[in-house]
């Protein structure tokens, strides 16, 4: 759906681009606390038009597409890296970005892969991708033993046999799953060589029969309404909807697990388009960002770690201190990244990727 | 008329009827349809069930027909009771007044379709198709599609639609209601000539009273969903049994009286200081009750001078002249303001027209020329 | 002169809405991908004049079409959607045709208010009535709810996401486009044609076989075409409620284009579901024609 309206939408953001005193922002479905958004137009003056997507590919396509109009876009760093090679990203003056002082170089080193010397972005948030589970329909499933913390509670057919009923969604996400898959494998989950990355397909075709819907952001209502039990998704997501479950009180109880294979380490970048209409608002706007009390607000909300040092101190306890968004030492040491796919290999991702899903 | 004279099973005591309706009520809600009507039709008739829209004739039919059920009574055709039998299992057949051709079919295989329920072997159809569309002439025409012939074309397939079953009764709803009046003219020849050729039995459903005394042999004429009067074309004319009948066909004078009987003979005293009229006549009436003369305008003479020996005789003024070429109607106007209609052929080529408005004439007419009637 | 004009408004819009954005799709179809903006290459500079216009028609090659034939998924996604189509628009005939024969067999009076009740559904956007089904068919959805509270089942059924989600939400959705038309011709019908064939010896049944069925073809035919069309290029239902078995050509298209960003093999994706289209299209007309033709207009 988002597909077919998007140049629709596209055109009439351009058609209305009106200039310096409007900052168009395109961020992921979820993923901020409105209160901020208002905040920012109080301190700045500046008029905030905020648009969500839900797919890096929807996003990744209006970028390559040319003429978004957007003034601040939010791409994963494997998508960054892509977009930035195109041609689609300008580089940040940070003589406009004082705030960016306050990141954190943990993270500032990891995105380096994605955009040399972070010239193009700067981290928003970034988490892991697990394993969200309903505690009560995977015990009464597999009983308590269950392997909550492990990929082989999703990757092993007689457990995803018995979790079939309750539901299961997988991300529909390849270059998230099939690295997941390829490390249960003990390969590189950063393989882009297209034989070690067909050893994937064998395990997660068997697994495929049981698994309801692949699906990158249904499964949040899904879990909280208790519609499935078990979810391959983003740590703040799944978190989110373990909140939903709580707020609505209908004895539903999610957890979330970074497995403990080794889990996919994301990071979402904020990064100015090449054409953006206003770039001097859309500095404006990630300095404001970059603040420590703001990006704090933003992860109170959302549950998601950010690259952020100086917020830390202001972080809620239940975020700063749950290992399922600021891991430990001994979790994060066990993350791993992934880079993009060349082309070539990503039509081979595709394909596979359809053809398990399909089940053709 | 149409029939030999000696056709006529309905003065035949012994004679079995085709179609018996016994005390048949047809109700649709609060409204009566059908008033408890009695009739026996016999085999090779052509009947005609004539009166005003809403009189209860189509329903009558309908009822024949299938398409409704009597609330009340018995309808039996062969002498069996009918309504139990659905209408595909009738040995009726019926022509619509729109004709209800089926347009997604050729003339042939709208003439075919009854044959094939019936599983009749296909020569046998093709064979009794052809037939039927000789019948109606139309064999140039088979393979055309309804919408590619004209009207008068159209209602004749349709025809040989019931026709081709080879029905004991065929009905026939208004049949020539769509067609112009020349080509009505001619087809209600035709339609008779069918009639004849085929000895099957036509009811038919009309509105219109020519036609009805052109084709029928007997007619029943209808109100209210009651059968006012069932008889030939020529007793409706000459001797309607009520003001109605006599009014619905055909022109006709009524005034309207006292009655004081005689012997055979019925006294009008129809205005003050005017004679009475005097009709023939077996009504058995009390002195002094409503009674109505029905007369023609072609009965009625008319004269300068006061008739010599005439039953009744009336003075009036000339109000108004109608010529119709063959014919000349005056309007005349009585002393107590009622306006009679006489009627004179125009025999001569200088007619009579030595009347004129406002004259003072006398209309006459002997005690047999008019009708007695109760109500 | 105002005739030409009157002549030339109808047929600029079709070239300005249909035959423009189909050739620059049939030409990013001729193209090769390339990690850029726009992400295909050539794209036309007309800077360089003729010369470089020459050039640029060089440069276009049916590579991407030939693709499409070494790869299985293409030829089963299309003719899985074409499969989709077909039991979809069935399944729409026979939801459809008894609720079109029940309106045109209605009192007149309640005619236009039923009709209503068909268009009402229009009125609120498409994806939210798609959305409305997914808490229908849920696992704890309405639906399910409903039967385990009346005790018809003990297990929830799953439906959404899966085929039979897909046809549901097809034919709840063109339910009016094969109702409608079929609906137009019933209402047509003259009554006394039913009566005719039964006064002939039909019973009910075949005189529905008969008459109406045949007198109601081209509605019915309208209709089909009306649902079947769209339905092959169908995204938005198969993403909604369908599961990742159902396999149709606009999800492919979708991957290639958003997945792959082979904007190229995408269009050649596009341009072969089009000419697929046009089939369908063709014949829908000649129907149509033949309709009118036999009205006599």
């Amino acid at each position: 759906m988002k597909s077919t309206l998007a140049p629709l939408a596209a055109l009439a953001v351009v058609a209305t681009a009106a200039g310096a005193d409007e900052v168009r922002v395109y961020n992921w479905s979820d993923y901020i606390d409105e209160a901020l958004l208002e905040k920012f137009e109080t301190e700045t003056g500046l008029e905030l038009i905020y648009d969500v997507f839900d797919s890096n590919e929807v996003l990744e396509t209006k970028m390559l597409a040319g003429g978004s109009g957007y003034d601040v876009v939010v791409p994963s760093g494997t998508f960054l890296q892509r977009q930035i090679a195109a041609g689609a990203f300008q580089p940040l003056d940070f003589d406009k970005l004082p705030n960016s002082a306050n990141l954190w170089d943990v993270i500032k080193d990891r995105t380096e892969q994605y955009d040399p010397g972070n010239a193009h972005s700067i981290n928003y948030m970034w988490g892991t991708t697990g394993i969200a589970a309903n505690v009560a329909k995977v015990a009464e499933a597999l009983g308590e033993e269950g392997p909550l913390n492990s990929l082989a509670l999703v990757f092993e057919p007689e457990n995803m046999e018995k979790l079939q009923s309750c539901g299961v969604h997988f991300l529909d996400a390849p270059a998230e799953l099939i690295p997941a898959a390829l490390k249960y494998l003990g390969e590189d989950p950063d393989s882009h060589d297209p034989d070690v990355i067909a050893k994937a397909e064998p395990l997660l075709a068997a697994v495929r029969p049981y698994v309801l819907k692949f699906h990158s952001s249904e499964y949040i209502n899904a879990l909280a309404n208790g519609d499935i039990c078990v979810a391959i998704g983003w740590s703040g997501d799944v978190l989110q909807a373990r909140d939903r479950a709580i707020e609505a009180d209908n004895g539903v109880e999610i957890v979330y697990n970074a497995p403990v294979e080794g889990a996919l380490m994301w990071f979402d970048q904020m990064a100015i388009p090449a054409d953006a209409p206003n770039p001097e608002g859309a500095h404006t706007f990630l300095n404001f960002i970059m603040d420590a009390q703001n990006m704090a607000d933003a992860s109170n909300y959302v549950y998601f770690a950010n690259g952020n040092l100086a917020s830390q101190p202001l972080l809620e306890e239940d975020v700063i201190g749950d290992p399922a968004i600021y891991p430990d030492e001994a979790t994060l040491e066990n993350l791993y990244t992934t880079t993009p796919y060349p082309s070539k290999v990503q039509r081979v991702v595709t394909r596979m990727w359809t053809r398990i899903k399909s089940g053709t | 008329m149409t029939a030999p004279a000696e056709f006529s099973p309905w003065t035949d005591p012994s004679a079995k009827p085709l179609i018996r309706f016994t005390g048949v009520t047809k109700r649709f809600g609060d409204f009566t349809a059908i008033d408890n009507v009695d009739l026996d039709i016999f085999e090779k008739e052509f009947f005609a069930l004539l009166g005003p829209s809403g009189c209860g004739k189509t329903t009558l039919m309908r009822m024949l027909a299938g398409f409704e059920m009597p609330t009340e009574g018995l309808i039996e055709l062969d002498g069996q009771d009918i309504a139990p039998v659905p209408p595909n299992k009738r040995a009726t057949n019926m022509m619509f007044q729109s004709y209800a051709l089926f347009p997604h079919l050729s003339l042939r295989d709208n003439i075919a379709f009854g044959l094939h329920r019936e599983k009749m072997p296909k020569d046998r159809i093709a064979a009794r198709v052809d037939e039927m569309l000789k019948l109606v002439q139309l064999e140039p025409f088979a393979s055309r599609k309804p919408h590619q012939i004209s009207g008068g074309q159209r209602q004749r397939v349709a025809l040989a639609r019931c026709l081709a079953k080879a029905p004991k009764l065929l009905l026939l709803d208004e049949p020539l209601g769509a067609l112009d009046r020349k080509l009505r003219e001619e087809t209600q020849f035709e339609l008779m000539d069918i009639q004849e050729k085929t000895g099957t039995t036509f009811v038919i459903v009309t509105h219109d009273q020519e036609e009805a005394m052109t084709v029928a042999s007997r007619v029943a004429v209808m109100d209210h969903g009651r059968l006012v009067q069932v008889a030939t074309p020529a007793a409706i004319y000459e001797t309607p049994n009520s003001t109605y009948v006599a009014d619905f066909i055909g022109d006709v004078n009524i005034i309207e009286g006292k009655a004081e009987p005689g012997d055979g003979i019925m006294g009008i005293a129809w205005a003050e200081g005017q004679p009475n009229l005097t009709g023939a006549s077996d009504l058995t009436l009390a002195s002094g009750a409503t009674v109505f003369m029905a007369i023609r305008p072609e009965k009625v003479r008319i004269s300068a001078e006061k008739p010599e020996g005439a039953a009744n005789a009336v003075a009036g003024k000339v109000l108004d002249i109608a010529y119709l070429g063959n014919i000349s109607t005056y309007h005349v106007e009585l002393p107590g303001g009622q306006v009679i209609k006489a009627q004179t052929a125009n025999t001569d080529r200088i007619a009579r027209r030595d009347f004129t408005w406002e004259d003072a004439v006398w209309l006459s007419w002997s005690a047999t020329a008019g009708v007695v009637l109760e109500r | 002169m105002r005739r030409a004009l009157v002549i030339a408004v109808p047929y600029f819009w079709l070239l300005a809405l249909f035959l423009v954005p189909f050739l620059i799709v049939l030409k990013i179809s001729l193209s090769d991908t390339e990690l850029a903006i726009p992400p295909y290459t050539p794209t036309l500079d007309l800077s360089e004049g003729w010369a470089g216009f020459r050039a640029f028609l060089a440069a276009l090659d049916l590579e991407n079409f030939t693709f499409l034939t070494t790869d299985d998924l293409y030829w089963k996604a299309y003719l899985s959607s074409l499969q989709i189509a077909v039991v979809s628009t069935f399944l729409t005939l026979l939801v459809g045709y008894p609720i079109a024969y029940g309106m045109a067999r209605a009192d007149e009076a309640w005619r236009p208010t039923l009709l209503m009740l068909v268009i009402l559904p229009f009125w609120t956007s498409f994806l939210i009535r798609v959305y409305s089904w997914m808490g229908i068919l849920s696992q704890e959805g309405y639906l399910n709810q409903l039967l385990v509270g009346l005790g018809v089942i003990s297990e929830p059924l799953t439906i959404l996401n899966t085929n039979t989600a897909v046809y549901i939400g097809i034919v709840y959705t063109y339910l009016p486009f094969m109702i409608l038309p079929i609906y137009a011709t019933l209402e047509r019908m003259d009554a006394s044609l039913l009566e005719a064939a039964e006064d002939l010896g039909c019973s009910r049944l075949s005189a529905f076989w008969l008459v109406t069925v045949p007198l109601s073809k081209s509605g019915i035919i309208a209709g089909c075409f009306l649902v079947f069309i769209p339905t092959i290029g169908e995204f938005v239902i198969p993403s909604l409620l369908g599961g990742s078995q159902t396999l149709m050509i606009g999800k492919v298209l979708w991957e290639e284009f958003f997945s792959n960003r082979d904007w190229p093999v995408a269009s050649a994706v596009a341009v072969i579901l089009l000419l697929i289209l046009v089939i369908p299209i063709i014949l829908f007309q000649r129907n149509e024609q033949r309709q009118r033709e036999a009205e006599g207009k």
